[in-house]
């Protein structure tokens, strides 16, 4: 590209870095910010630095917060005693959408996936053994991702939690409601058929 | 290019892109295959659950020439790996079988009997209990598919067949057993007991590693894992991931 300016050529690589976006997609939204009222442009540079700013983990959970605490821990009227563990906030977030779950939570941050170098004292699992430790927790629900990695880390920590007089349990897994039997996968039907509920 | 179908396991998935994944892949017919999952990260993903770490799929794709990464079009499930024992060490000697084999294995080359021996010890590793023994079946029979097997039975030194029942040298570098005359001067030289010898030699005599799994004896066990273990490192001059964790669960 010859030299369109050098502030252009800055913002093309800086948008260019974020998730999901290519070169052609970084030159584009670079052009749309040059065209749009200054404030507009101005409104979202404000809200990076802000976010950038204000928001840090939550220093119980490591949920995405504003404060030391997040919302769902400076909240009294969640459930003490259950505490479930995702991976990221945004599994966290999904959980909260189903609106069913008046528990706590923690999050890891990550999974273990020693095959990328990432092993358990990259997460935040220490800091659940000892919230665990300390706490008042009967259960505590393991809704890590239901891939090998997922169930992998639910593994690890199910086996640092065992000294401790907690029910562990993990998100039932089977049959999609509104689907039809005879077209889900053996995986599937094997995972709901262990999984099974009294009616 | 014409697409290509054959049987594969998944030893890496990494995000590319918010929707996309990019497999390194053990394949039976094309060796270690590389290849971009376009969609494999939306909530309707033409690959289902295909592509998580361990499946056994049976996959068509595109290769590409050069630098660029071959094109994965298909993948359909035939087995995930579920690990029934519940027991961490089964998981993490699986990890290691796809470590040893994404660094150990080439890309293009049919690969076969590897991929046969993958898929048994990944199998096996679903639920049995004695994963030492599965492990270094898999690792001997490996290094003598690749031709990296260590001598056994003749000094690497001067071919003499050491006979004597009781322990030995074993040289990381020379890759073998060393007569008491040879081993002077050698650097990177360990013991082995006659008893863990024996177990190596018969490991690499069998000539149809199916024929069934070895149970090693609890005498020798650790120190054939230790032995393995270092050969692999000295051997191929790289750090195993996997070794620390497989090691920490020993303690
Ligand atoms: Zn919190
Ligand atoms: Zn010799």
């Amino acid at each position: 590209m010859n030299e369109i300016s050098k502030s252009v050529t800055e913002l093309i690589q800086q948008l260019g870095r974020l998730p999901g976006v290519g070169r052609k997609s970084a030159e584009r939204l670079a052009y749309h910010l040059l065209r749009v009222h200054e404030s507009e442009a101005n409104a979202l540079a404000e809200a990076i630095v802000a976010v950038r700013k204000n928001v840090r983990y939550c220093s119980s959970c490591y949920n995405l917060s504003e404060g030391p605490l997040c919302g769902i821990c400076a909240d009294p009227s969640r459930d003490s005693s259950r505490l479930c563990v995702v991976e990221q906030p945004r599994d966290l977030m999904a959980l909260e959408q189903a609106g069913v779950y008046r528990g706590l939570y923690h999050v890891l941050l990550g999974r273990i996936s020693p095959l990328d170098g990432i092993g358990p004292e990259q997460l935040t699992i220490e800091k659940l053994v000892d919230r665990v430790r300390v706490g008042n927790f009967s259960e505590v629900i393991m809704a890590t991702n239901p891939n090998v990695e997922g169930d992998g880390t639910s593994l690890h920590i199910s086996n640092q939690l065992a000294e401790y007089p907690v029910e562990i349990t993990r998100l039932a897994r089977g049959v999609t409601s509104g689907s039809i039997l005879e077209y889900t996968n053996r995986e599937v039907l094997a995972d709901a058929l262990t999984g099974r509920q009294k009616l | 290019m014409t697409a290509e179908k054959t049987d594969a396991i998944v030893l890496r998935a990494v995000g590319w892109s918010e929707t996309s994944l990019i497999v390194t892949l053990l394949t039976r017919d094309f060796g270690k295959v590389s290849a971009l999952a376009k969609g494999a990260r939306r909530p309707k993903s033409p690959f289902e659950a295909a592509l998580d770490l361990l499946c056994r799929c049976r996959i068509v794709f595109l290769p590409k020439s050069g630098d660029v990464l071959d094109l994965l079009t298909e993948a359909k499930l035939m087995r995930q790996f579920r690990n029934r024992t519940q027991r961490l060490k089964n998981l993490y000697a699986a990890y290691y079988v796809a470590e040893l084999l994404r660094e150990l294995i080439d890309h293009g080359q049919p690969q076969a009997d590897v991929y046969h021996l993958a898929d048994e010890t990944l199998l096996k590793l679903e639920q049995d209990a004695q994963v030492d023994g599965v492990l270094l079946q898999f690792e001997m029979s490996l290094l003598k598919l690749l031709g990296h097997q260590p001598s056994m039975t003749r000094c690497v030194g001067c071919d003499t067949p050491l006979l004597d029942e009781g322990p030995v040298h074993f040289g990381l570098l020379v890759s073998g057993v060393l007569c008491d005359r040879c081993v002077a001067g050698q650097r990177q030289v360990i013991r082995m007991r006659g008893e863990s010898r024996k177990i190596f030699t018969l490991l690499s005599e069998e000539s149809d590693w199916e024929s069934g799994w070895l149970t090693i004896p609890d005498l020798v066990r650790g120190e054939c894992r230790a032995i393995i273990q270092r050969y692999l490192t000295v051997h191929f001059d790289r750090q195993w991931q996997l070794h620390r964790y497989l090691e920490d669960l020993a303690r």
